[in-house]
């Protein structure tokens, strides 16, 4: 079979009621061209499958040591330590785990199977609420997803995206007719700030962001930015962008996402390091404010202040 | 809430709650002076006297009147269903972790002296013992039987005939039938009938006249005392004609309801539907503004909250926190799939959002058409965090209580629930539905083990086989299915002998008179004289079953994963050096309440297998026997009794609560997973009532946007024909500081299971429990 005919899943969550309309089921596609020092899914970042070790569910059996081929781990004292470099599979260890505390980050899933996960709860979307595709970056999987964002249409349920953008814009224009709400990130203005802190550059995004807020698609459209401390949390960057989105479409709906103080957790999981300090902390109401102020100043109309964004996945 | 009110449940949750002999005193005396007279007579007289002769008091404050004893929230001992337990544990009453009460030394004095000597031959509890006690004793393990020291309960009376008739007109009906029967039990049931009216009516007039004195002593009320003096005047000699006089009558009803019986579970149903003719008629005259109508609806509130249910120590454990039960229902469909909310109904909630107590449990009724409003009220109250109210989901009960219970249309769509979240119809069942608890987890345990208690070593049963003898996963379940046959028999034949007792030793004639059908049949309601008469049996519990089952067909019959004997010493053990196999128990079986069909099928499986051979039963009353699903706190004791089990759960540890929920922390893909794991029971499961609990924290309730997503779920709960669902709302920190400094917290409330207690007045390792319980905060 084709790699296409299968997506790199890394979740899917239900009840996600902080992802758009509704009650919805979120899809979290693997691999991101973007590697954001405070990204709060780090295992979405990597395109291919990894493994996991989750250190609270261990049970220190050691069962996988005796079951381990070669290098793929070393034991240091209470715990496993995997070798990500590891040539081959785990499936050896996943397999062999009795407390589950060795697993694969991600599955590949057909279109059916993703399908199937979302129709589970068709009866709780209700109006509004349906599926939410995220990541990673959702595109990085486009043709798939668009073929998914069809079937899901046929079947009627409401479609949303959060994704960074970071795509070719044929891919983009071409999934947008098929979603009705599209939460668009844009983090920074300044090209080389992007480039600094996600590894990427921006034009690409600004591009994509032009061109959809240009399109029918624009009323569909929500650009966000997250604040993080010290680095997109300035006023200037907020009021630049504000000032770009709204340049092109006065009626755009921005948000500003609260920093999320829990996003270092999954790290040591997957073998990777947090880059943000751990005394970040998320902002407080009021501290929100002037942000909210460099936004209006900006030229933003549609300005969503209330939403909290917690967690993540 | 006004000022008032406030003083009223300030001074109420300040009186010290006592133990009270005060009835079982003139109960012993009436029986003595009546030796040669027939116990149906007897227990009559003995409520008239109660009702002539105990001590009433008044709150100069109140607007609503009556109480079984002077003081607020006592334990009522009562003696004719059995005191042997008070006997035991008289002393201990103040000290014992679960509904303490404090006790006058001289009480004990009293009662080990003129009440036990009499009542520890005559009593319900006595009679039981010395017929059947080696019986339920040997069953005990696996089928807890219920009501052996006290009476049944669980009703909801006519209350719309009382407050049509009140006693005076009942009475002079009664009277009539009288003097057709010439003799033989109907003539006496009538008898017996009249006196208790004859007691109900002097009742209400000893209010009336200390109203009356109390509103010459006490100037500064004399306004309302001297309304509540005319108000228990008036319904003397006439039916409620006003809202304030009908939430009157309607305690009164209840007091005396609770006076005769000392019974869990009496309970008003559908007060929002009876109750508006009454508001409507008030407002239309001017004699009423909504705000007087919150503001009585308030003080009848206070009310519910004023009469507790002591119960033995033990039972105490089994349904913490003295729930009593006056289960109110709101809304609901008509015929015509209309909703029937009404403002009353909407002041009912707002009652329930300001006083924030234990009682009333308060239900609503949702179902397709339920509108916007009611529905966004509801999960206000929901949100301020005394877990009311609760859910019940006419499109899960309506037609099932037709189809399966013979219940008529228009009596199905107007049940109400009773108790925690036992459904009836209005006025004219008698549902038995706490009739017995069976452990089918138990019951596995036995299957696996030989028929060998796993913690005793006893052998309890037959040894229809175990885990290491059996060749295939179908074998296991044979064997499972004799385990469960036999205790379905030994369950049935001692149910009749409880049933029989109740006949014997407490016919009800006041009950009598507000459940529809004994007095037009003169027949006692304890011998079958109600429209309908149920039995119901709760099935504990689906979640550990299943995911035991699972785990064993998965891993031990079909992926060879685990070796059959070794898993039997495992759980032998408790797992102590099997802890990778624990592991894989836990971790390599799909669990109950993930929205996985496999195994939750496994569970719906034998509930129905269970509910298709209770219709083999009648009962002793000759009505269908039927099901339910729901524990009360009763996962905890129950637990305590079953080894450790192929879900990977520990010995000893509680099962999973509620009675449709999965077990804790199992269910890893949040509340719509349970949600669809849950529909997965057929709603013939539970005619009998079905419990769901779900903990949501306080900040999905801060924006409408969140408050509007919960409706969303409410809605998938109605289409997924779930019969019931209720929610704690609390913060964990709340919790832990209450644990911490109960005395700042003692008017905190929690949902138990299907009633909400105090917090601090739960024991200790309860209080952990609901800490513990899995919470869905944001996403």
């Amino acid at each position: 079979m084709p790699a296409s005919d299968k997506a790199l899943v890394f979740d899917i969550k239900r009840f996600a009621v902080h992802d758009g309309d509704g009650i919805r089921t979120t899809v979290f596609f693997k691999g991101c061209p973007l590697h954001c020092i405070w990204c709060q899914n780090p295992e979405g970042i990597r395109a291919d499958r990894q493994v996991m070790y989750l250190k609270t569910r261990c049970i220190h059996c050691k069962t996988c040591e005796n079951k381990a081929f070669g290098h793929q781990l070393t034991w240091v004292r209470d715990d496993p330590e995997l070798n990500h470099k590891y040539y081959g599979t785990f499936d050896n260890l996943v397999k062999a785990c009795p407390s589950g505390a060795i697993q694969y980050d991600s599955t590949a899933m057909t279109m059916e199977e993703i399908l199937e996960r979302i129709r589970d709860d068709k009866v709780f979307y209700r109006d509004n609420g349906g599926v939410t595709f995220s990541g990673g970056e959702p595109l990085q999987q486009g043709e798939f997803l668009i073929e998914l964002l069809k079937r899901c249409k046929e079947e009627g349920i409401h479609t949303a995206i959060e994704t960074s953008l970071c795509a070719p814009t044929e891919l983009v224009m071409e999934a947008a007719p098929y979603l009705d709400q599209i939460f668009a990130d844009m983090k920074f203005y300044n090209p080389q700030d992007h480039q600094k802190y996600t590894g990427a550059d921006n034009r690409i995004i600004r591009y994509n962001i032009k061109m959809l807020l240009e399109s029918e698609a624009k009323n569909r459209v929500t650009i966000r930015t997250p604040l993080i401390p010290t680095i997109t949390a300035l006023e200037t960057n907020i009021r630049a962008i504000a000032s770009y989105i709204s340049s092109i479409n006065p009626d755009v709906t921005y948000e500003l996402l609260n920093y999320n103080d829990l996003a270092g957790a999954k790290y040591p999981m997957v073998g990777m390091t947090f880059g943000m300090p751990d005394n970040t902390r998320r902002f407080k109401a009021h501290e929100m404010k002037k942000y909210y102020k460099a936004a209006m100043d900006g030229g933003v109309r549609n300005l969503i202040t209330e939403t909290q964004v917690k967690g993540g996945k | 809430m006004n000022e008032r009110i406030e003083h009223l449940k300030r001074r109420m949750l300040d009186e010290e709650r006592f133990a009270s002999i005060e009835q079982a005193k003139i109960i012993t005396r009436i029986y003595q002076e009546n030796e040669d007279r027939s116990i149906a007579k007897k227990r009559a007289l003995a409520l008239k006297a109660a009702l002539e002769e105990m001590e009433i008091s008044i709150d100069p404050e109140e607007l609503i009147v009556g109480n079984r004893t002077s003081g607020v929230r006592a334990g009522v001992v009562f003696p004719e269903s059995g005191c042997s337990w008070v006997n035991r544990e008289f002393e201990e009453l103040p000290t014992r972790p679960q509904d303490r009460f404090s006790v006058h030394p001289e009480d004990i004095q009293q009662f080990r002296e003129l009440i036990y000597p009499y009542w520890s031959h005559r009593s319900m509890e006595e009679g039981i013992r010395e017929e059947y006690g080696e019986e339920l004793k040997k069953i005990s393990r696996v089928v807890k039987i219920n009501q052996t020291d006290h009476a049944q309960g669980h009703i909801c009376p006519d209350v719309e005939t009382w407050l049509h008739k009140g006693p005076a007109v009942i009475r002079q009906e009664v009277k009539a039938r009288l003097y057709m029967v010439k003799e033989g039990e109907e003539r006496e049931f009538y008898e017996c009938v009249l006196l208790v009216l004859d007691g109900a009516i002097t009742y209400i007039q000893r209010y009336a006249n200390k109203a009356n004195r109390m509103s010459i002593d006490i100037p500064e009320h004399r306004d309302t005392l001297s309304m509540v003096a005319k108000n228990c005047r008036n319904l003397i000699s006439r039916p409620a004609q006003h809202y304030w006089e009908a939430l009157q009558s309607i305690w009164f009803l209840f007091v005396i309801l609770q006076m005769e019986s000392n019974a869990s579970s009496f309970s008003p149903g559908r007060m929002d539907q009876y109750l508006y003719p009454y508001y409507k008629q008030d407002l239309r005259d001017g004699i009423l503004n909504q705000e007087q109508a919150l503001g009585l609806m308030e003080c009848l509130w206070l009310k519910f909250n004023q009469i507790v249910y002591m119960r033995n120590r033990n039972s105490a454990k089994y349904f913490a926190g003295f729930p009593i039960g006056f289960n109110i229902a709101l809304g609901g469909k008509d015929e015509a799939g209309n909703d029937t909310a009404n403002e009353v109904s909407f002041i009912c909630l707002k009652a329930q959002e300001e006083i924030g107590l234990p009682q009333p449990n308060l239900s609503v009724r949702l179902h397709t058409n339920s509108p916007h409003e009611f529905a966004q009220k509801a999960i206000e109250v929901v949100a301020k965090g005394s877990g009311m109210p609760q859910f019940f989901n006419d499109e899960a009960v309506i037609e099932p209580f037709q189809r399966d219970l013979g219940i008529s249309k228009e009596d199905a769509y107007n049940y109400a629930i009773v108790g925690c979240v036992e459904l009836t119809t209005s006025g004219n069942t008698l549902g038995w539905s706490d009739a017995a608890m069976f452990n089918l987890c138990k019951a596995l345990e036995l299957a696996l083990n030989h028929g060998v208690d796993e913690i005793t070593g006893e052998q309890l049963c037959e040894d229809f086989g175990g885990l290491d003898t059996y060749q295939s996963y179908e074998e296991l379940e044979e064997g499972l299915r004799k385990v469960i046959d036999y205790y379905i028999e030994e369950m049935m034949k001692a149910e009749e002998v409880l049933e029989k007792a109740h006949q014997n030793y407490l016919p009800s004639a006041f009950l009598s008179c507000v459940i529809q059908d004994c007095i037009s049949r003169g027949v006692d309601v304890t011998r079958g004289g109600a429209k309908y008469n149920f039995s119901g049996i709760q099935m504990i519990q689906v979640a550990n079953l299943a995911d035991s089952l699972e785990a064993i067909r998965k891993l031990v019959f079909e992926e060879r994963e685990i070796d059959a004997k070794e898993l039997l010493d495992a759980l032998r053990a408790d797992f102590k050096g099997y802890e990778i196999l624990q592991a894989k128990l836990l971790n390599k079986a799909p669990k109950y309440g993930n929205d996985i069909p496999e195994v939750d099928n496994i569970g719906a499986k034998w509930a129905e297998y269970f509910r298709n051979r209770m219709k083999e039963y009648r009962n002793y009353r000759g009505g269908p026997v039927h099901t339910g699903m729901y524990t009360v706190s009763a996962h905890v004791p129950m637990g305590e009794n079953v080894g450790a089990s192929a879900d990977g759960r520990n010995s000893g540890t509680p099962l999973a609560d509620g009675g449709m929920s999965p077990s804790y922390g199992r269910d890893m893909h949040g509340p719509t997973a349970v949600l669809k794991s849950v529909s997965r029971l057929p709603e013939s499961l539970t005619t009998n009532g079905g419990l769901l609990n779900m903990k949501f924290l306080p900040e999905f309730f801060d924006t409408e946007e969140g408050r509007n997503k919960f409706e969303q779920f409410l809605r998938a709960f109605v289409d997924l024909k779930i019969p019931h669902i209720q929610f704690n709302v609390v913060r964990k920190e709340d919790l832990l500081a209450a644990k911490e400094h109960p005395e700042q917290y003692r008017s905190l409330t929690v949902r138990v299971a299907g009633y909400t207690a105090y917090f601090v007045e739960l024991d200790g390792k309860l209080q952990d429990e609901i800490i513990r319980r899995t919470a869905y905060a944001s996403i």
